[in-house]
């Protein structure tokens, strides 16, 4: 094995794991934006609220990393479909328009993030249920165990959630409601309701993600800055409001952001996507997949 | 004595900074949200141009405002055309971007050890008579954006400005060319932020990137939200309220390591409840919905 193709593995497994955190983000904000069509920025924060509940209860109450981990992915969402009937519902009743819930989210993200500050210090924390007591090889690469469960989990819920979306009747009536909400409502589904599983479900995907991501680097208050900003590029560049579209933008942007440091140093990798976002937004504004038309967005 | 002089000159500033961004944002009505990139601009040119070239800052002040407003008339021309929230995205990245080369272009701007020994504008023995001097500059500076800004406003060009926001389509229909407008406002917005920026630097004497991330941007915004989007008075009393608010905290005497977050989790919930429920701000005539 020459020292090339090592590297060149390594940068694989490295774009597969940051892909995989980027595309399970996305797609519970894709699921969102695809039921409701404005940013949910506050996205972010249930993401650093699921790592967080997860290491008050392994950490803290010394609860076992399953436990933990599920009761964590589960008052994420519990979150998430609060801030929804809150904040966003308040705001749908009153027919505002998409620039207020942005800045509504704005808020309550910045409201959030720095409660978490607050109750748990700007320090950066860790959460480390697996021993490593070894690392697998993998085309040349060290691969963690941490790191496997992390790529193994991560395609797990994204098949599970397409699956979900895809072949179950609840999932027709979420497709529904996304399509057309007053026609959804005519044929007697609840809109609210869906609207309240859409974010219950995207809400539980971004703990899962934050949780994983934890495992294998840190928590801090700030977290979720980076990963909604990551998913709402990996959402534009897949098509925004598709879903396959997210997951694809996310494992793109996890490639390009890795293999970008091949011809950039490392530190350039957040300009990266930032600058991928801009390009995207004025070049191609819905995407590879957009379902949304182009002339909606400009 | 010397703090409230302090205190007036950094409000005087962000009274430049969120007036410029009224312009953009509560007469044209283009949700910005990267007005701390064109502060950055403003605050980085002229420094560096001060240290490396020796260039006065009263020259330094003006090109890097330059700088800013080329920058807006770049950021104008290319996302002119997007949607509120997407316009927002657009600019939103537009500051991470220019935050994010202020902090990793470390051979220009040091990065995260910031560009200390940033020269005054006129250097005093005593530090006294300097703050006087800087509250006078501050002072004038203050008075001319707001002259400036009603002249545009009350100007014919300035129906134009609020035509866009009030109705983009009718305005396009009487033949205006929104474009040209929004871009020229842009230009103008970026460059008195830039002006500020440049006060800022020379002012502090020293700046990193922490004074010109997202929250630096999301404060300006809510500066004019609060005070209310289209209203001179209303751009000068948020940015009074929101400078001179975090110093009560201080003076109850709330340790910082409690204080920065729950200022930080007052502006988020004030951003939150003014648009959900009082949209156009404390003294505000234009609502955003």
């Amino acid at each position: 094995m020459t020292m090339q193709t090592a590297m060149i593995s390594q940068l694989f497994l490295n774009s597969l794991i940051a892909g995989s955190i980027y595309a399970l983000i996305a797609i519970g904000f894709a699921i969102i934006y695809k039921t409701v069509k404005f940013f949910h920025f506050a996205h972010g924060v249930v993401y650093a609220t699921g790592a967080y509940v997860a290491y008050a209860f392994f950490q803290i109450h010394r609860f076992d990393f399953i436990s933990s981990f599920i009761l964590a992915v589960i008052s994420s969402g519990i979150l998430g479909v609060g801030i929804y009937q809150f904040v966003y519902h308040t705001l749908q009743v009153k027919k505002a328009p998409n620039l207020i819930y942005l800045l509504a989210s704005f808020g309550l993200f910045i409201f959030i993030e720095n409660l978490i500050a607050l109750i748990y210090g700007n320090q950066i924390l860790f959460m480390r249920p697996i021993q490593e007591n070894s690392s697998y090889s993998f085309f040349g690469a060290a691969i963690t165990l941490t790191q496997i469960i992390i790529i193994i989990v991560s395609i797990v819920s994204l098949v599970a959630i397409w699956t979900f979306i895809e072949k179950t009747k609840l999932g027709l009536a979420l497709r529904a409601v996304a399509d057309d909400p007053q026609t959804a409502q005519l044929v007697g589904i609840n809109s609210v309701r869906l609207t309240q599983v859409a974010f219950f479900i995207g809400s539980m995907l971004a703990a899962v993600a934050g949780i994983l991501i934890s495992l294998e680097t840190n928590l801090s208050p700030t977290m979720g800055f980076t990963a909604i900003f990551k998913a709402i590029i990996a959402s534009i560049i897949g098509g925004i409001g598709s879903i396959p579209g997210a997951v694809f933008g996310g494992y793109f942007l996890g490639f390009v952001e890795n293999f970008g440091i091949l011809f950039i140093p490392a530190i350039w990798q957040d300009f990266i996507s930032f600058a991928l976002l801009i390009v995207f937004l004025i070049l191609k504004p819905s995407g590879f997949f957009g379902i949304i038309p182009e002339k909606e967005l400009i | 004595m010397e703090y409230q002089l302090h205190l007036f000159i950094i409000t005087g500033i962000f009274i430049i900074l969120s007036l410029s961004l009224n312009l953009i944002l509560g007469y044209l009505g283009q949700p910005a949200l990267g007005h701390a990139a064109f502060f950055a601009i403003g605050a980085y040119s002229s420094s560096l141009l001060a240290l490396n070239l020796g260039v006065s800052p009263w020259i330094g002040l003006f090109i890097g405002a330059s700088f800013a407003a080329i920058s807006g008339m770049v950021i104008g021309y290319l996302t002119f055309h997007l949607k509120e929230d997407y316009f927002a995205m657009a600019t939103f990245g537009f500051g991470l971007i220019i935050y994010s080369i202020i902090k990793n272009w470390v051979g220009v701007t040091r990065g995260p050890m910031g560009l200390p020994g940033i020269p005054q504008f006129v250097a005093f023995n005593s530090l006294y008579s300097s703050l006087i001097f800087y509250c006078i500059l501050i002072l004038l500076f203050v008075l001319v954006t707001i002259v400036f800004m009603k002249r545009i406003i009350y100007s014919p060009f300035g129906r134009v400005i609020q035509s866009i926001r009030d109705d983009e389509l009718a305005a396009e229909a009487l033949g205006k060319d929104t474009r040209r407008v929004k871009i020229m406002i842009f230009m103008i917005g970026a460059f008195f932020a830039g002006i500020a920026g440049s006060l800022y630097a020379h002012y502090i004497t020293f700046i990193d990137p922490s004074s010109f991330d997202v929250m630096e941007s999301i404060l300006v915004v809510l500066m004019v939200i609060l005070g209310g989007m289209g209203t001179i008075g209303g751009s000068i009393l948020g940015a009074a309220v929101l400078i001179l608010f975090p110093e009560v905290l201080r003076f109850i005497g709330i340790p910082d390591a409690v204080a920065a977050p729950s200022r930080q989790m007052i502006y988020g919930f004030l951003l939150m409840m003014l648009v959900m429920k009082r949209p156009q701000g404390l003294m505000g005539k234009y609502k955003l919905w």
